[in-house]
């Protein structure tokens, strides 16, 4: 072979390893894409599949519920006060520092309906104990037993700091004690959690309604908040209930 | 330039890794509050802010192992991309209609409690940040320590 030869014979060996090279990258990058895009959709199914198996428990929705299940009322007047509040939300426990008693008053004294709606968007500033679907459900069990608002207020007179545990079953129970609730059955569905699938509806409702945060207060259906999406004070509250009172 | 390359890019893939691990790995705990996030921002009916937010952990945790392996590593950059532009998208009109949330960019998110401020500059400066991460990989995808290069008969 001369010399031009081998260097021909070089150049095409050259150019079928170039191609091969080609053809191997070409033939990695369609079937590593075919497979993330396979693990990613899968990836995503694994979430949902996830999220609808949850098992919550059966779902016992307590009788003296109001408002699709969700709600407890205080008092029969002509206005109606919707409160949405988690009972591990910090906010939620200002607003029944400045504006819970007012808003009592106004029920008994039969000028409004409050209805108070625990929801549970706060779980995971428990470090896991759910303390917000617990106490919840706790309070469901203490409208069962005629006891809905001394529970309500003595838990935000104890409301635990974020990321703690929570107040524990028997704590809860130890705080109905306090406020005159004793039942054994009040007991007995605070540590079987019979509510909480309950408190979890609670909370699903909400979200359908367009809901995000607590506390979210409502007068006759309409959102209520202070200049610059606060929560509203106990005066601009009593002015729009006098007001929808007409 | 053409050896430091690979080692650059290197850098970005794994950073755009734990970005997706992270993200992911706070939310996956709990996808209830996912949704939740997801439905803050408005844009969609909640029943589909449930499916949304329900996948997007999962789907967040395999793009950063993807990621992490380097695996299909323009794939994994382009997809990367496209998801920040969505969530930068989200995150300036929430902005523009004034909501008051948390982006749920590194937590469960959802309306922000009465007195916190949002962060909505920051939130778009840092996935701009991660964006750039992904620019850098869908220009050069060649990177040291990764699937694609074995897969490629590279050293």
């Amino acid at each position: 072979m001369s010399k031009g030869q081998r260097d021909r014979a070089g150049k095409a060996r050259e150019i079928v390893a170039k191609q091969k090279a080609a053809e191997r990258r070409r033939r990695v990058t369609l079937w590593t894409s075919v497979g993330v895009v396979l693990v990613l959709f899968l990836a995503g199914l694994v979430g949902y599949t996830v999220m609808s198996q949850q098992d919550d428990g059966k779902l016992v929705t307590p009788a003296a519920a109001v408002d699709d299940g969700t709600a407890f009322a205080i008092g029969t007047g002509p206005v109606v006060v919707d409160v949405y509040e988690d009972f591990m939300c910090p906010a939620c426990a200002s607003f029944e520092q400045a504006s819970g008693a007012t808003l009592q008053n106004l029920a008994e004294a039969g000028k409004i309906t409050l209805r108070i709606h625990p929801v549970a968007i706060l779980d995971r500033f428990s470090n896991g104990t759910e303390y917000s679907t617990r106490s919840a459900g706790a309070a469901a069990a203490a409208a069962e037993a005629g006891k809905f608002l001394e529970f309500h207020n003595v838990l935000y007179d104890n409301q635990p700091a974020e990321n703690s545990d929570g107040l524990d079953d028997a704590k809860m129970i130890e705080l109905a004690k306090s406020v005159g609730l004793t039942s054994e059955t009040f007991g007995n569905a605070v540590n079987e959690g019979t509510y909480k699938a309950w408190a979890t509806e609670v909370t699903e409702k909400f979200s359908a309604r367009d809901l995000t945060g607590t506390p979210t207060i409502m007068v006759d259906g309409t959102k209520l908040t202070g200049p610059g999406d606060t929560v509203p004070t106990t005066e601009l509250l009593t002015q729009t209930i006098e007001k929808a009172a007409g | 330039m053409e050896r430091t390359w690979p080692w650059i890019s290197t850098a970005a893939r794994l950073a755009l890794a734990a970005v997706w691990l992270v993200a992911g790995a706070l939310k996956v705990g709990d996808l209830g509050a996912s949704a939740r996030a997801v439905n803050a921002y408005q844009l969609m009916s909640y029943d589909t802010a449930k499916i949304i937010g329900s996948a997007q952990p999962f789907l967040e945790i395999a793009l950063g192992l993807l990621l992490l392996i380097g695996l299909a590593t323009r794939l994994t950059a382009g997809i990367s991309a496209v998801l920040l532009v969505v969530f930068i998208a989200g995150i300036i009109s929430a902005w523009a209609r004034g909501l008051q949330i948390d982006c749920g960019c590194f937590s469960s998110g959802g309306e922000l409690a009465a007195g916190k401020d949002t962060a909505y500059g920051l939130d778009i400066l840092r996935d701009l940040a991660f964006l750039a991460f992904a620019g850098i990989l869908l220009w050069k995808p060649r990177t040291r320590f990764s699937v694609d290069s074995v897969l490629m008969g590279e050293r």
